[in-house]
C-alpha cells in the first residue's frame, strides 16, 4: 500500500513498530478498562489514564531524542526494548490489582489525587517506553538509510494502532479476558522481535531465551488472571468480562452480591431497598397495569409481583447482567415479565407502550451514561410515556440526617428539572431520597395506602413513619434551592455537582491541580516553535475532538463502553490516511497548515450546529466520519510541520512530543475542565479558539 | 529460517508448561487485609493555623484544657489530647486555641436536629416507643471510614448549616416535641462536650432524660462528669482489634473500653454497638474475646447490637455483612454469657426482639418501630418477674 516494506533491511523494524502500535492500544483500552474496576469509573478517570499516556508518551520521547548522539543506535537494543514492551502489560495489569489493595484500605474508594498518583505511576514504564520506542525505531532505520522519512514511521505506528484498536473492539472485547487478550496482542511483537533478532544476527541461543522469556511471562499472566481477581470476602462465585463491563458474584456465606465494575451493585438480603422502590411509587397508584423497570435491584419483582401487574418490562442495558442476576435468583421471573436488554433511554424514545409506572434504579449520575437519566430531555420523553396518572420514580444518595451543599445542589438541581415536567414532585427523605413525579396529586400516606391495598411489606410498614416524618419531608422540601440550574444533556450541571462532591468527600479540591497543570503547559508553549504549538494544537484538537465525540455518543446513545474501541480505532484510522496524503503531495506546507486549521474550525462550528439542532437524531456513522475526517486532516497536518522543522531526529522528537503533550492537554482541558463547567458546546468553542490562534501564527509567519 | 534444536524446544516447553505451577505457587499465600492493605492509622491530626480569629458570640471556653507555656493549650476531651498553639484547630475540628484559651466552636450551633423513635439509637432497654429529641453539631473525633453522617462529623462547624439553639432552648423544644428524652447523636458528641453538657444538665432539671449516642473515646474526667447528667447511652464498640480501630475508625480501642468501664462503674444504663464490617470485624474468635472481655469486665446485663454494614462514605467497595453472620454472632454472644444480644440494621429480623433471659418468653416484639407484643410490667418479666436490666416507663406501651 505505501511501499513502506518493500526494503528488506526496514522491515524487521517497520513490522516492530506495526506491532507495537497494535500492543499500545490493545494494552491503553485494558488498562482503561482495568482502572475503572478498580477505581472510581467515571470518565474522569478514563481522561486521567489518557493524560497519563500521553504526557509519558511525549517524556519518552524526548528522552529519545536526549539520547540522540550520545550512542548508536541498535537493532538489538530495539529488540530488548520491543521485548521489555511485550512483556509489561501483563506486569502493569497485575501490578494495578495487587497494588490497589497493598497501597489503599482495601474495600476503600480512593480519592482525585491518589487515584492520579497511581494510574501516573503505573502505567509510566509501559508508556515512557512506547513513547521511547517509536523515535527509536527511528533512529534504527536512520543509522542505515539516514533519509529515511520520519513521516513513514508516524504512518507505520498509525497502522498499527488501527490494527490494535480493531482487534480489540471487534475481537478481544467480545472473547478473552483481560490477560488472554494481553497475550494475543502482544504476540505479534514477539514475533516481530524474534525475527528482528534473526535479521540483526544476535546469537540465536539469545533470541530464544529472550523471546522465551518474555512468552513465559505472557502465558504466566494467563494463568495469575482468576488469582488476581480472588476476592478477600467470601469467594468468587462467577466472573465476567462482559462488552460493557467486569462483571462479579460474590458470595460470602449464604449472601450473593453482584458487583459491577468493582463496585457492590446490590445482594438478595436486601429486601427495604426493593421495597421503598416499589411500594413508594405503585401504593399511589389505584391498578398498575403495565410497569416499566430501568434496571434492577435484588427482589424488586416479588414486591412487584404483590400487584398482579399486566406486564413488567425489565431493561436491562447488558444482557450478561440480566442472565447472571435470573441465574443466581437475585432476581425472581414472574408472571407478565418481559426482559429487553437495550438502553433504557432509547427504549423509552422509540416504544410507542404506555405505562402506569416507570421505576429507575440507577447509580448516582457520576458519568455521562447516568447522566442522561436525569436530564431534562429525559423526563420529557418519560411524561410522554406515561399513562394518565401514571408515575415516575427514582432515588438518588442523600438525605438522612443532614444534607450537604453539594448534595443540596443536586436534589435541587434534580428537583428543578422534574417540576418542568410534572405537575406534582415529592421527595421523600432517608438515606436515599425518593423521587416520586406525577401529573396526578401523590401522597405520603404511603403506608396507609398498602394497607388499603392488602399488601404487605416487611420494611415500609413498620419503619416509615419512624424514618419519614412529616418534620423531615417538611424539612427536605425547604432545602430546595428554586434558583439551582436545571441539568440538560448539553449542559450537564450535575456531572459538575457530583464532580465537585467526590472532591468533597476526600476534602480536597480540583483547583490545585488546574493550576499546575496550567503553569506547566504556559511554561512549555513559551518554549516551542510555532509549528509545534501547530501540532501541540492538533493533538489537542484531535484528542478533544475524540473526548467530545465520546461524550456527545454517551450523551445521545448512552452505550459508549460498546463503541468506545470504535471511536477510538477510527481515530487512529483517520490518521493513517492523511499522514500519508500529507506526505505524498506537496504545496506550500505553510499555507497548506493554515488551510487546514481552517478545515478544522470549520468542522467543529458544523458538529456544534449539529449538536444543537439533530443532536438525538445524528446517527452513529455520522459521528464515526467526523471522528475520520477530523483525525485524517490531524494526521494530515503532521508530515506537513515535519517538513517545515527539516525532519531531523531532533526535530521529529519535538514534533511528537507536541502532538502528544497537546493531546494530553486536551483531553483533561475538554473532560475534567471545560465539559463538567460549560458542557458540550462551550468545549467545542474553546477548541475553535485554540485553532484559531493556531491559524493565527501561522498566517502571520506566512 | 532457522529451525530451532531438539534442546531448545524442550527448553522452551518445558519453561511455558511449568508456568501455572508457578503462578499457584506465588499465588497459595494467605492474604490478611488488616495487615497488608493501605494506611494503618487514619487517626486525625490537628489543622494547623486554621482556627478562627476571634471566637464568634456563641463559642464556649473549654471544659477541660491545660494551659501550657507560649499560649500553647491541651485539650482534656478525649484521648488525643491535641496540643495546640494559637490559630490551630483540633483534630475533632471543633475545638481552637485563640489567643491562649481554647474555645469550643459548636457550642448552641446544632446542624441537625430530628424527633426519632429512641429504638433508633439504637436503645431497645430504654423506655421503649418514645420519642427522642435528636441533635448534633459539626465534627468527630474519629475518621471512620464508613462513617453514616460524613457530611457533619468530617466538616468544620462553620461549613455546615448551623441553628442557634443554646442549651435552655433545646430543653424547651424537646419537651414541645413531646420527646422524653434528649440524644446528643449522628455526629460525635465528644466534640462538642460542653454544649451536650449544658443541655444534660437542664435537662435533668426539667425531668427529660439525655442519651449519649457516641464512640466512647472520651477521657475520665470528663466523663466522670458526664455521667452525673445523662440517663442512657449507647456507645459503639467499633471491633475489639486496636489495630482495626486504627485502620477504619483513626482511634484506640483501649479508650473505649475504659469508658464502658466507667460507665458501668457510674451505673448508667448503655448498650453496646458493633458494627460488623465484612473482612474486618467479622471474625468469630474477635467477637469471642470482646464478649469475654464485656462478661468479665461489665457483666451480662448490658444489651449488645450486632449491627450489619452496609457500602457507606469510603468504605463503599465492601458488601453487605451476611445476615446469618449476626445470627451467629448474636447466638455466640448469648452462648458466651451475654443476656441480650440484637441483631440490627435487618428489618424485622427475630434477633431484634427481647427474650426473658430467665424464663426465654418473648418480652418485646419489635417491628420497625412499632412494638406488637410487650410483656413487661414495670421492669420485671410479666412471666416470671424477673427484673429486666434497662430504664423501662411503669406506663402502657401502645401496641
Amino acid at each position: 500500500m505505501f511501499n513502506l516494506l518493500k526494503r528488506k533491511n526496514e522491515n524487521p523494524v517497520l513490522l516492530v513498530v506495526i506491532a507495537t502500535g497494535i500492543s499500545s492500544v490493545v494494552t491503553q483500552l485494558l488498562t482503561i478498562r482495568e482502572f475503572l474496576v478498580q477505581f472510581h469509573g467515571n470518565e474522569f478517570v478514563i481522561a486521567l489514564i489518557l493524560f497519563s499516556w500521553l504526557v509519558q508518551g511525549g517524556i519518552g520521547t524526548l528522552i529519545s531524542r536526549l539520547l540522540t548522539g550520545k550512542s548508536s543506535p541498535s537493532a538489538n537494543f530495539l529488540g530488548l526494548l520491543s521485548l521489555a514492551l511485550a512483556v509489561l502489560p501483563v506486569l502493569q495489569i497485575l501490578l494495578i490489582r495487587e497494588l490497589r489493595d497493598t497501597l489503599f484500605i482495601h474495600g476503600s474508594s480512593v480519592g482525585f489525587y491518589p487515584t492520579f498518583a497511581f494510574i501516573f505511576l503505573t502505567t509510566a514504564p509501559y508508556a515512557l517506553l512506547i513513547g521511547f520506542v517509536l523515535p527509536y525505531s527511528l533512529f534504527v532505520l536512520r543509522y542505515t538509510n539516514p533519509g529515511y522519512p520520519g513521516t513513514y514511521i508516524y504512518i507505520t505506528d498509525s497502522l498499527g494502532d488501527v490494527a490494535g484498536g480493531a482487534l480489540f473492539s471487534f475481537f478481544l472485547l467480545y472473547f478473552f479476558s483481560p490477560l488472554q487478550s494481553v497475550f494475543i496482542a502482544n504476540m505479534f511483537l514477539l514475533a516481530a522481535t524474534y525475527a528482528l533478532f534473526k535479521h540483526s544476527g544476535l546469537r540465536h541461543s539469545l533470541t530464544i531465551t529472550g523471546t522465551g522469556i518474555a512468552l513465559l511471562i505472557l502465558v504466566s499472566g494467563i494463568f495469575f488472571e482468576q488469582k488476581s481477581l480472588h476476592p478477600l470476602e467470601g469467594k468468587l462465585a462467577y466472573y465476567k468480562e462482559s462488552r460493557y463491563g467486569r462483571i462479579e458474584v460474590l458470595q460470602d456465606r449464604e449472601q450473593l452480591t453482584l458487583i459491577g465494575d468493582g463496585v457492590p451493585l446490590f445482594s438478595n438480603q436486601n429486601t427495604s431497598n426493593a421495597e421503598e422502590t416499589v411500594h413508594y411509587a405503585l401504593a399511589q397508584i389505584s391498578d398498575p397495569k403495565h410497569i416499566l423497570v430501568i434496571s434492577a435491584e435484588g427482589g424488586i419483582m416479588e414486591e412487584l409481583d404483590k400487584y398482579h401487574p399486566e406486564t413488567v418490562d425489565y431493561i436491562e442495558l447488558d444482557p450478561d447482567v440480566s442472565e447472571v442476576l435470573f441465574r443466581f435468583g437475585l432476581i425472581k421471573k414472574i408472571k407478565g415479565l418481559n426482559v429487553i436488554n437495550q438502553d433504557g433511554r432509547a427504549y423509552l424514545a422509540n416504544t410507542e407502550k404506555n405505562y402506569d409506572a416507570i421505576i429507575l434504579n440507577l447509580p448516582e449520575p457520576e458519568t455521562y451514561q447516568i447522566n442522561r437519566f436525569y436530564t431534562d430531555s429525559f423526563y420529557d420523553i418519560a411524561k410522554k410515556r406515561l399513562s394518565s396518572g401514571g408515575i415516575l420514580s427514582f432515588s438518588m444518595e442523600g438525605y438522612d440526617n443532614y444534607l450537604a451543599e453539594p448534595q443540596r445542589q443536586k436534589i435541587s438541581s434534580v428537583h428543578n428539572t422534574l417540576s418542568r415536567h410534572f405537575k406534582n414532585v415529592l421527595l421523600l427523605p432517608g438515606q436515599n431520597i425518593y423521587f416520586l413525579a406525577s401529573q396526578s396529586p401523590l401522597s405520603t400516606n404511603i403506608p396507609d395506602f398498602l394497607s388499603l391495598k392488602g399488601i404487605s411489606t416487611s420494611y415500609v410498614s413498620s419503619y416509615y413513619y419512624g424514618n419519614i416524618t412529616d418534620d423531615r419531608i417538611n424539612h427536605l422540601k425547604e432545602l430546595i434551592d428554586k434558583s439551582t440550574q436545571i441539568n440538560t444533556d448539553i449542559y450537564p450541571n450535575l456531572i459538575r455537582i457530583m464532580f465537585m462532591q467526590w472532591f468533597a468527600k476526600f476534602s480536597t479540591s480540583p483547583f490545585v491541580f488546574i493550576v499546575i497543570l496550567s503553569m506547566l503547559s504556559l511554561t512549555y508553549l513559551f518554549f516551542i516553535r510555532k509549528e509545534e504549538f501547530v501540532l501541540f494544537s492538533t493533538g489537542c484538537m484531535a484528542m478533544g475532538t475524540e473526548i467530545l465525540i465520546i461524550f456527545a455518543f454517551q450523551i445521545f446513545y448512552g452505550y459508549i463502553y460498546l463503541k468506545i474501541g470504535l471511536i477510538i480505532t477510527v481515530f487512529l484510522a483517520g490518521l493513517l490516511p492523511g499522514a500519508w496524503i500529507g506526505n505524498r503531495y506537496g504545496g506550500n506546507k505553510k499555507i497548506l497548515l493554515v488551510i487546514t486549521d481552517a478545515i478544522l474550525i470549520l468542522l467543529t462550528g458544523i458538529l456544534i450546529t449539529a449538536f444543537k439542532q439533530t443532536g438525538y437524531s445524528i446517527p452513529l456513522s455520522a459521528f464515526l466520519l467526523y471522528g475520520f475526517i477530523v483525525s485524517m486532516i490531524c494526521g494530515y497536518q503532521f508530515p506537513k510541520a515535519l517538513k517545515l522543522t527539516g525532519d531531523s531526529n531532533s526535530a521529529v522528537t519535538k514534533l511528537f512530543s507536541a502532538d502528544l503533550i497537546g493531546a494530553a492537554a486536551g483531553t483533561l482541558l475538554i473532560s475534567v475542565v471545560v465539559i463538567p463547567y460549560f458542557g458540550i458546546i462551550m468545549a467545542a468553542i474553546c477548541l475553535i479558539g485554540l485553532k484559531l490562534i493556531s491559524l493565527i501564527i501561522m498566517a502571520i509567519k506566512s | 529460517m532457522k529451525i530451532i534444536n531438539r534442546r531448545q524446544f524442550i527448553y522452551c516447553s518445558a519453561l511455558i508448561l511449568s508456568t501455572p505451577v508457578l503462578s499457584l505457587a506465588v499465588g497459595s499465600s494467605d492474604d490478611k487485609k488488616d495487615d497488608i492493605s493501605g494506611q494503618d492509622d487514619i487517626r486525625g491530626k490537628i489543622f494547623k493555623g486554621d482556627a478562627p480569629d476571634k471566637p464568634s458570640k456563641w463559642s464556649h471556653e473549654g471544659f477541660l484544657y491545660t494551659k501550657l507555656n507560649d499560649r500553647k493549650v491541651v485539650c482534656g476531651i478525649c484521648p488525643h489530647r491535641c496540643v495546640l498553639s494559637p490559630g490551630d484547630r483540633s483534630a475533632c475540628r471543633s475545638k481552637a486555641n485563640i489567643d491562649g484559651i481554647l474555645y469550643s466552636l459548636s457550642y448552641g450551633n446544632p446542624c441537625s436536629i430530628n424527633i426519632d423513635p429512641v429504638e433508633k439509637k439504637p436503645l431497645f432497654h430504654f423506655k421503649p416507643q418514645t420519642k427522642s429529641f435528636s441533635l448534633a453539631a459539626a465534627g468527630c473525633n474519629f475518621r471512620c471510614l464508613n462513617c453514616q453522617n460524613w457530611e457533619i462529623s468530617q466538616a468544620k462547624p462553620g461549613e455546615v448549616r448551623q441553628s442557634e439553639l443554646f442549651p435552655e432552648d433545646v430543653v424547651i423544644a424537646a419537651l414541645k416535641s413531646g420527646s422524653e428524652s434528649i440524644s446528643c447523636t449522628y455526629s460525635e458528641p465528644i466534640s462538642y462536650f460542653e454544649y451536650m453538657i449544658d443541655i444534660a444538665r437542664l435537662a435533668k432539671e426539667k425531668g427529660l432524660s439525655t442519651l449519649w449516642i457516641s464512640n466512647g473515646y472520651i477521657n475520665k474526667e470528663p466523663l466522670i462528669e458526664l455521667c452525673r447528667y445523662i440517663d442512657g447511652a449507647n456507645v459503639n464498640l467499633k471491633s475489639f482489634s486496636d489495630k482495626i480501630y486504627k485502620k477504619l475508625n483513626g482511634g484506640r480501642l483501649e479508650p473505649v473500653l475504659n469508658t464502658f468501664k466507667i460507665l458501668n462503674d457510674k451505673g448508667i444504663h448503655f448498650e453496646m454497638t458493633n458494627l460488623v464490617v465484612p473482612g474486618y470485624v467479622d471474625d468469630p474468635e474477635m467477637v469471642k474475646r470482646m464478649c469475654e472481655w464485656i462478661l468479665n469486665n461489665l457483666g451480662p446485663d448490658h444489651p449488645l447490637h450486632f449491627l450489619r454494614f452496609f457500602p457507606q462514605y469510603k468504605l463503599d467497595r465492601l458488601p453487605p455483612t451476611p445476615v446469618s453472620t449476626l445470627e451467629n454472632f448474636r447466638s455466640l454472644a448469648m452462648k458466651e454469657g451475654i443476656r441480650y444480644a440484637y441483631v440490627g440494621n435487618v428489618p424485622n429480623h427475630e434477633g431484634m426482639n427481647t427474650f426473658c433471659h430467665n424464663c426465654k418468653k418473648l418480652l418485646i416484639e419489635r417491628k420497625g418501630y412499632l412494638v406488637p407484643v410487650y410483656n413487661l410490667a414495670g421492669n420485671r418479666c410479666k412471666f416470671c418477674n424477673t427484673v429486666i436490666p434497662g430504664v423501662w416507663e411503669n406506663r402502657k406501651i401502645k401496641t
